[in-house]
């Protein structure tokens, strides 16, 4: 088992010597092509930020609403559906949870390509871990991968903001938050995207620690609801999941369209929307 | 802009209100209240009050509105005893056809014709202008309007606004002294000759001009050739598209706008109906209004008897 | 020391060369169309190639072959479109070496071209892409990718230049949104479309882009991917 593992883990040195293509195909550090140029960074931002130039012709799908939180029966996420690259909403139905293996998952935020490429990443990181180590990465250590590696290429233009959610033995049920200032923060309470405020009223007026897992299912798919209504950038769907000892649980898709009826006529709520 | 005389004189000051913070394309919509007016304000011709706002909008980073362009084909011809002019009747805004069969050939006078390339709204405007002034100068005089003086009221206007008014114009006519063909770019400058093009297609067209053209044609001929030269605009520019305009100005006869002469590019049957169902539109909310007052009485039939 | 004074016409050389602005991108238009069936799945696209107002080509197909049963196109900027293509197709070559020419599925084509476009985040290639092939369980598999290679399996996708006029069409017309069942008012139940529904609607997309995109026209060209293998298909369009 180590010998295979021990393939995967290329020396820098060694590395130059290989033939190309093998070392290509071994290799899982990744090395990405830059721009024949001084400034590659500011090329990149004049060509794909569509915040400093609306004209730019790459757009970069964007925008999101995100949570996770801790309570006593473990960890609830609930995400929206919805990418959008300018003014132009590119999906609807966007998977914003990447399953990094049955015990991790990982949300996405900011540029869809950049969670979901390291976030895939990571998940062979923590496979590679379990190979070695002969046991399951911990939380905390999977987190700091991804925050490491951010890390290394602050400044260049990724754009993620992710939580890291699990259950390890001797940590219990864990969310980090990361992103990719290089962040990283442990904590009960998150959402991130565009509408997190949005759903940080709701969820932060109506957590409690000993919220039954139906509750507790119900506030996420509810935070998420709140966000997606104000915030143009947010919407399509919510997915929500539950993780436990036992590892993730997928609780399903919720079309916000028909959910948003459902909750205005079961709560009354939303009286700023007649008809 | 109805102004009302101030007392006082304020220095002139733009409040801009609610701008909105993102820097997003979206639609230009910025609420402006102009806190005073002055009475200098009402100065006669176009007004460049908004001018230091928008370029202070526009260094924010919000984008300004896009005035639709006809990127286009315009070509005239003379021949014989006369002059032609034609247009395609594509209209569009950046990589989208606003108007698949435009109008781009405009009145000036009963018998002069003008066809306009570049800014959509300029060329209608312009022409419309110099159309009344010519008509008050017709008048004044008590003369036919003549194609000359319509090309100097065009480009002194023109070039009074240093190109700002976007207007690309081939003005034709007959007037008492003969058939006329000239073009105006935007700055104000002028060309003379027996066959011009203009526009986004105008290589396209000129191209057929240069091969097609000989002298002294006939109405028909010169017809044929500006309806090549405008085709060739509508297959290779992709500006210009959609039908053919054509218009004939012969010497002792009343002009005559030929509109869709050639419609080479009428969309085929669509290959499924779309039509749906009565009741696929979700209905939200209903209201009945009884506009009348309806009562109902029985009226007794009278019974059937038979004989 | 030297008293020379230094000449008004004088220049200084600058050391380091000047950097004019790098812009290797411009936009070659087009669009493709890629749906979903049951047991079969389409990719469609126009083959005018343009630049401005310009057109370098009225017959220039982009829907590539390549082999597998699959089929891909990489709309935008057509050099881009075209090396990237080349490179998945030299490492299908290598994958078909190294595994006894191994049929390799839509899902694994699909994580390949995620590497293969996230290999170049930072000098990105200007291009949406959409491959088409048929999954494990012979039903008809959209996949579409962002310019860095987030990428989704989708019912259908449109991309490239008439996508925003394509796209609301298909999300009516192929996954009935905004459409109610008149008889009981629930939303209009999802079904699979056949594929002559499915060819005439596509048909039908490009005829109207080609009304009002002026980047679209001259040609269609459809591929048909279903268990018989890919079949191919042109139908003109308008040429304004």
């Amino acid at each position: 088992m180590n010998s295979i593992a021990d393939s995967f883990y290329s020396n820098k040195a060694e590395e130059s010597i290989d033939n190309e293509f093998i070392s290509k195909k071994l290799s899982l550090t990744p090395s990405l092509a830059m721009p024949p140029i001084s400034k590659p960074t500011a090329f990149l931002r004049a060509h794909t930020d569509d915040n400093t130039n609306p004209d730019c012709k790459i757009k970069i799908a964007h925008g999101t609403t995100t949570l996770a939180f801790r309570f006593k029966e473990g960890i609830v996420v609930a995400v929206d559906s919805r990418a959008t690259a300018g003014n132009w909403v590119a999906s609807q139905t966007v998977k914003k949870v990447i399953e990094i293996n049955p015990f991790l998952l990982g949300t996405l935020a900011g540029g869809a390509a950049d969670c979901q490429y390291w976030e895939t990443w990571l998940g062979t990181q923590c496979r590679l871990h379990e190979l070695r180590n002969k046991e399951r990465i911990s939380v905390a250590a999977a987190s700091k991968i991804l925050a490491n590696l951010v890390y290394n290429y602050k400044g260049m233009g990724l754009s993620m903001g992710t939580m890291v959610c699990g259950y390890t033995k001797k940590e219990g049920p864990t969310i980090y938050y990361v992103d990719s200032d290089g962040t990283r923060l442990k904590g009960d309470i998150f959402c991130v995207g565009s509408g997190q405020t949005f759903a940080y009223g709701v969820l932060d007026s109506n957590w409690h620690w000993d919220l039954t897992l139906e509750e507790a299912l119900e506030l996420g798919k509810r935070s998420i609801l709140a966000a997606t209504h104000r915030d143009a950038y947010s919407g399509g769907s919510i997915n929500l999941y539950h993780v436990t000892e036992q590892g993730w649980k997928y609780y399903g898709n919720h079309d916000v369209g028909t959910l948003f009826w459902e909750t205005k006529a079961k709560e009354g709520s939303f009286n700023n929307i007649v008809s | 802009m109805v102004a009302q005389p101030v007392q006082k004189v304020f220095p002139l000051t733009l409040k801009i209100t609610n701008l909105p913070s993102s820097n997003s394309s979206r639609p230009w919509r910025i609420p402006v209240r102009i806190d005073c007016y002055l009475s200098h304000i009402k100065m006669a011709g176009l007004s460049f009050d908004n001018f230091q706002r928008n370029q202070y909008i526009a260094s924010k980073g919000v984008a300004m509105p896009k005035a639709t362009s006809t990127g286009t084909t315009i070509v005239g011809c003379k021949f014989n005893g006369g002059v032609v002019i034609a247009a395609d009747t594509r209209a569009t805004a950046g990589p989208i056809v606003a108007d698949k069969n435009c109008e781009k050939l405009h009145k000036l006078s009963p018998k002069i014709w003008c066809a306009g390339a570049g800014t959509a709204a300029d060329t209608e405007m312009v022409t419309q202008l110099i159309g009344s002034n010519l008509e008050l100068h017709s008048l004044y005089t008590n003369r036919e309007p003549r194609v000359i003086a319509s090309l100097t009221l065009l480009k002194q206007h023109l070039f009074k606004y240093q190109g700002h008014i976007g207007a690309y114009l081939i003005v034709a006519g007959v007037d008492p002294t003969g058939a006329h063909l000239f073009s105006i770019h935007a700055h104000g400058s002028t060309d003379v000759g027996p066959y011009q093009t203009l526009g986004s297609g105008s290589l396209a067209a000129m191209s057929v001009m240069e091969t097609q053209w000989k002298e002294n044609m006939t109405k028909e001929e010169c017809i044929k050739l500006c309806a090549d030269a405008i085709e060739a605009g509508i297959w290779n520019d992709l500006g210009s598209g959609s039908n053919v305009d054509v218009c004939v100005m012969e010497v002792g006869k009343d002009a005559q706008l030929l509109r869709n002469y050639i419609t080479p590019n009428i969309r085929e049957q669509k290959a499924k109906s779309y039509k749906f169902k009565k009741g696929t539109t979700a209905i939200l909310r209903e209201s009945i209004y009884n506009l009348v007052d309806v009562e109902e009485t029985e009226i007794p039939v009278p019974m059937e008897v038979d004989a | 020391m030297s008293n020379t004074i230094a000449s008004e016409y004088g220049h200084t050389d600058t050391s380091v060369p000047i950097e004019h602005r790098f812009n290797p991108y411009s936009d070659n238009g087009g669009t493709i169309l890629g749906i979903a069936g049951e047991d079969f799945a389409v990719l469609a696209g126009d083959t005018r190639h343009t630049s401005g107002y310009s057109i370098n080509s009225r017959f220039q197909p982009k829907i590539m072959d390549l082999g597998d049963d699959l089929v891909m196109s990489a709309n935008g900027f057509s050099a881009d479109g075209d090396a990237l293509i080349r490179s998945f197709q030299q490492q299908l070559t290598w994958y078909h070496f190294n595994n006894q020419n191994k049929k390799l599925r839509p899902s694994s084509a699909a994580r390949l071209i995620q590497h293969l476009l996230y290999g170049h985040r930072f000098f990105p290639y200007y291009v949406h892409t959409i491959i088409a092939g048929l999954d494990e369980e012979g039903k008809g598999a959209i996949y579409s990718f962002d310019p860095v290679g987030s990428y989704e399996r989708e019912q259908c996708r449109a991309g490239g230049a008439a996508a925003s006029l394509i796209m609301p069409f298909l999300d009516n017309q192929v996954n009935f949104k905004n459409q109610y069942d008149p008889a009981t008012g629930q939303a209009r139940l999802k079904t699979y479309l056949k594929l002559d529904e499915v060819l005439n609607l596509v048909r039908d997309a490009f005829t109207s882009a080609t009304e009002r995109h002026i980047e679209v026209g001259d040609c269609l060209q459809i591929k048909i991917i279903t268990k018989e293998g890919v079949r191919e298909e042109f139908y003109p369009l308008k040429r304004d």
